[in-house]
C-alpha cells in the first residue's frame, strides 16, 4: 500500500490527456442504430491512427501494449475528457480480440484483429438464448458437419448491436451427446451469411441496441472454429480481457459525476434541499467513493495475477446495485420533473438503461452466488458445476 | 495520483506480527471472562504490547517511534477491531499524535503514559471508556478531539453501557477547555479500521458457521439464502476496507481528507453493524444467547461507530463544502 510516483508515468498521462483533449468528438453522439455504429468506428480509427487503439491488447497484436497502470491512467483520463463508451466496439476490443490472440489460428488472428483495431469491422455476441441465460452451458443452438463447413439452426438473444455487426462470437452445441459443456463450440460467424434473420429487441427504456437472432441452416466455414470442436466452453472460459479491471474506471468515474451532479443540484435549489436527501445523497457519495477505492484495489490485484479473481464479483455487483440507486435517486431530489424525457441529462433514460447493470454479464444473483462459493467457500450450487477451472 | 492498495511484504508482516499476537494472547474468548473486561487483559500484556512498538507506528524515530505511516498504523487498527481489543489500544495509537511536548509523545509512544478514550456527551459530560489506569485522556467529540491529563476530568462514575465487556464511566470536563484540536480525521481513520476489523471478523465466523452447521442434511451455507447473506457481509467489509485503506494511503496528498475519512467511516460503521447483526441471524438461536461471541460484535460495532462522532456529521463531512 503505497502512493506511486513516476515522472514516467506522469508524463504518459499528460500524453493522454493532451491527446484526447485535440481528438474526443464533439458532436452529439446518436442514441443508437447504423449512426451509432458509424460514430463509434469513426472513433477507434481515429485512435486507431494516433496509436492508442487496443490500449491492453498486446504489442504483437498491433495494440499499444501498455502496462496496468497506463491502462489505468488511460481510462481515468478517457473518462475525465468526456470521451465516447466502447459501445459498438465493446465486444470486439474486449471480449472477442482477446478470445482470438489467447486461443485463435495465426489466420484468424491475421484475419480479423487488425480490421477490429482499425475499426472497419465490429462485433456482436452469439451467447444467451431464450431457454439458457444465467445457465450458458444449457445452450441448444444446434451445428453439426457438413463437409468443410458447420450448417447452425437455433436462435440467439440479446444480441448487442446484432443489426450493425459484421462478425458474431457465437456459441453453438456440435455434440448434443457429450456432457453438457463438453459439446459447444466457439466459433466466428459472418452476419452478412444466408439464412440469418435479426429481430431488433426494443428496450424499456425506448431505446433498440439488442436483437434476437434465427439461425436457418447457416453455414460457417469449419476454419472459423477458434479452439478445438467441442471445445467451446474451455475457449469461452478463457475469455478475460486483458483489462485486469481498468476497464471500469470509466463507469465509475462516471457515476461520481452524476452523484456531484445530484449534489449541486440539491444545493442550488430555492431554500435548499430537505435534511433526508441530503442525508441520502451523503450515502451515495460515500458509496461512490467505496466504487472507486474498490476499483483501485483490484487494478491492484490485476498488477500481481494473470488471472482474475472472484474479487472482480463484488465491484461488479456494487457497481450494478450503485448505479440504479444513482440514476433512481433524481425522483426524490427533483420531484416530477424528473419524469420528463430529454433534455440535457434524461433521467428517465438514464434510470431505466442503469436496470441493465444487474442483469447483464451475470445477474446480481449469480454474481452473489460466486462470491459465496469463489470467495468464502462455502458449498457449491449449479451455477458453479459447469466451471472450468 | 496513483495508488497500489496490496500490502507490501513489510505491511504483511506488522499486521501478521499483531494478528499473531492478538490471537494468541488476547483471543475473543477472553472476553467471557468478566476479570478481563474493562481494558484488564490488555493492561496486564501492557509490558509486551508496548514492546511490540505498536504505539509509535506513526511518529517519528526521533521520538522513539517507527517513522511509518497511516496506512500501517491502520493495518494494526483493523487487526486490534478483529480481537475486540480494548478502545485503550486505539486510543493509545493515537494519542502520541496529540501530544504537544516531546516527553509526553515518548511516554505514550513507549507504554509509559497510558491513554484512553473519554467520547464527549456534551453538556460537560464525557464518557470515559476503560479509562482504569490511564493518566491521559483523548477526548473525542464531532467538533474535534484533545488530549488531556487524567487529572483535568472529574471523578469516575460507573455506569452499565451496551457493551459489557467494556468499562463506562461517567466523568465531568473541566469548564475552561481550550479550544478543540481541529482535527479528528486521523484517529476518525483509525476508528473505521478497527469497525472494518469487525465487520471482517464477522463476516469469517458467519462463514465458517454456515460450513459447519448442518440442517436438512446439509450444510446451511449450502442454501442460497445464506450464501446471498455472506455475499452481502462479504461485499460490504471490502467496500469499508477499500475506502479506509485508499484514504490512508492517499492521506496529506491534495484529496478532501475529511470528506474521504467520513465516507470511511460511514462505510466502515455501516459494514460493522450490518455484518454484526448478519452474523448473530446466522447463528440462530445461538447468536441470540450470551454465551456465543455473536453479540460482542455488536454491542462493540455500536460503540465504535459512534465514538467522537454521529452520522449527522459524517454526512456533512462527506459532502464537504
Amino acid at each position: 500500500m503505497h502512493l506511486i510516483a513516476s515522472p514516467e508515468l506522469d508524463q504518459f498521462r499528460e500524453q493522454c490527456r493532451d491527446w484526447l483533449a485535440d481528438n474526443v468528438p464533439r458532436g452529439t453522439r446518436p442514441l443508437e442504430g447504423a449512426a451509432l455504429r458509424d460514430f463509434d468506428l469513426g472513433w477507434q480509427r481515429r485512435q486507431y491512427d494516433a496509436g492508442w487503439a487496443g490500449i491492453s491488447w498486446p504489442k504483437d497484436y498491433g495494440g499499444r501494449g501498455a502496462s496496468v497502470l497506463e491502462q489505468l491512467i488511460w481510462h481515468e483520463e478517457y473518462a475525465r475528457a468526456g470521451a465516447p463508451p466502447s459501445a459498438s466496439m465493446f465486444v470486439a476490443l474486449s471480449h472477442a480480440g482477446p478470445t482470438l490472440i489467447v486461443s485463435g489460428s495465426e489466420a484468424q488472428k491475421q484475419r480479423h484483429l487488425p480490421t477490429i483495431l482499425r475499426g472497419e469491422e465490429n462485433w456482436c455476441q452469439g451467447f444467451s438464448e431464450p431457454g439458457s441465460g444465467s445457465d450458458l452451458a444449457s445452450l441448444k443452438c444446434r451445428a453439426h458437419i457438413e463437409g468443410d463447413a458447420l450448417v447452425v439452426n437455433g436462435t440467439k438473444i440479446w444480441t448487442t448491436y446484432g443489426e450493425h455487426a459484421v462478425w458474431q462470437e457465437l456459441l453453438v452445441r456440435t455434440d448434443p451427446d457429450l456432457p453438457r459443456h463438453k459439446g459447444i463450440s466457439w466459433v466466428i460467424c459472418d452476419m452478412r451469411s444466408p439464412g440469418i434473420e435479426v429481430r431488433p429487441i426494443k428496450a424499456m427504456s425506448g431505446l433498440t441496441h439488442f436483437a434476437q437472432v434465427f439461425y436457418d441452416d447457416v453455414r460457417i466455414p469449419l476454419t472459423n472454429v477458434v479452439g478445438e470442436i467441442n471445445g467451446g466452453w474451455k475457449v469461452a472460459m478463457t475469455t478475460l480481457g486483458f483489462e485486469r479491471g481498468t476497464a471500469t474506471i470509466a463507469h465509475q468515474i462516471e457515476l461520481t459525476n452524476v452523484v456531484e451532479r445530484l449534489i449541486s443540484t440539491a444545493r442550488a435549489m430555492a431554500g435548499g434541499a430537505d435534511e433526508a436527501v441530503m442525508a441520502d445523497l451523503a450515502t451515495l457519495k460515500s458509496e461512490v467513493m467505496a466504487l472507486r477505492s474498490l476499483t483501485v484495489a483490484s487494478v491492484s490485484r490485476g498488477m500481481r495475477e494473470a488471472v482474475p479473481g472472484p474479487e472482480g464479483n463484488i465491484v461488479a455487483l456494487y457497481f450494478a446495485e450503485l448505479t440504479r440507486r444513482v440514476n433512481g435517486f433524481s425522483f426524490d431530489l427533483l420531484g416530477h420533473k424528473a419524469l420528463e424525457r430529454g433534455g440535457a441529462h434524461d433521467w428517465p433514460l438514464n434510470y431505466l438503461e442503469s436496470f441493465k447493470w444487474a442483469i447483464g454479464g451475470g445477474t446480481t444473483d449469480i454474481r452473489r452466488n460466486a462470491i459465496a462459493e469463489r470467495l468464502l467457500g462455502l458449498p457449491k450450487g449449479p451455477s458453479a458445476r459447469d466451471l472450468v477451472r | 495520483m496513483i495508488i497500489d492498495l496490496t500490502p507490501s511484504d513489510d505491511q504483511r508482516m506488522i499486521e501478521d506480527g499483531v494478528r499473531g499476537f492478538l490471537q494468541d494472547r488476547l483471543p475473543v474468548e477472553r472476553l467471557r471472562d468478566v476479570q478481563n473486561h474493562g481494558g484488564a487483559a490488555e493492561r496486564s500484556l501492557w509490558g509486551e504490547l508496548s514492546g511490540l512498538g505498536l504505539f509509535g507506528l506513526g511518529s517519528a524515530e526521533q521520538d522513539g517511534g517507527l517513522g511509518l505511516g497511516l496506512a500501517e498504523e491502520a493495518l494494526v487498527a483493523r487487526a486490534l477491531g478483529h480481537a475486540l481489543a480494548s478502545p485503550i489500544m486505539l486510543a493509545q495509537l493515537a494519542a502520541p499524535h496529540f501530544a504537544t511536548g516531546a516527553g509526553l509523545r515518548a511516554a505514550l509512544i513507549s507504554g509509559a503514559a497510558k491513554a484512553a478514550f473519554a467520547n464527549d456527551l456534551g453538556d460537560g459530560v464525557a464518557h470515559l471508556i476503560d479509562g482504569d489506569g490511564a493518566d491521559q485522556i483523548l477526548l473525542l467529540s464531532p467538533q474535534g478531539a484533545m488530549l488531556l491529563p487524567r487529572s483535568a476530568v472529574g471523578e469516575a462514575q460507573s455506569v452499565a453501557g451496551i457493551d459489557e465487556t467494556v468499562a463506562f464511566a461517567r466523568v465531568s470536563l473541566p469548564s475552561d477547555l481550550p479550544a478543540r484540536f481541529p482535527a479528528t480525521d486521523r484517529t476518525s481513520l483509525l476508528i473505521s479500521a478497527y469497525l472494518t476489523g469487525i465487520a471482517q471478523a464477522t463476516t469469517s465466523t458467519a462463514v465458517d458457521y454456515a460450513k459447519t452447521r448442518e440442517q436438512f442434511g446439509q450444510p446451511i451455507g449450502a442454501f442460497q439464502a445464506i450464501k446471498h447473506l455472506c455475499a452481502d457481509m462479504a461485499s460490504r467489509a471490502a467496500a469499508a476496507e477499500a475506502q479506509c485503506f485508499y484514504t490512508a494511503v492517499a492521506f496529506g496528498n491534495g484529496l478532501d481528507d475529511a470528506s474521504e475519512v467520513a465516507a470511511a467511516r460511514m462505510l466502515a460503521a455501516r459494514a460493522a453493524i450490518e455484518n454484526a447483526k448478519a452474523n448473530i441471524h446466522i447463528h440462530g438461536a445461538m447468536g441470540f444467547t450470551a454465551d456465543c461471541d455473536a453479540h460482542l460484535f455488536l454491542k462493540r460495532a455500536h460503540l465504535m461507530a459512534l465514538l467522537g462522532s454521529n452520522r449527522a456529521t459524517e454526512r456533512q463531512r462527506v459532502l464537504g463544502h
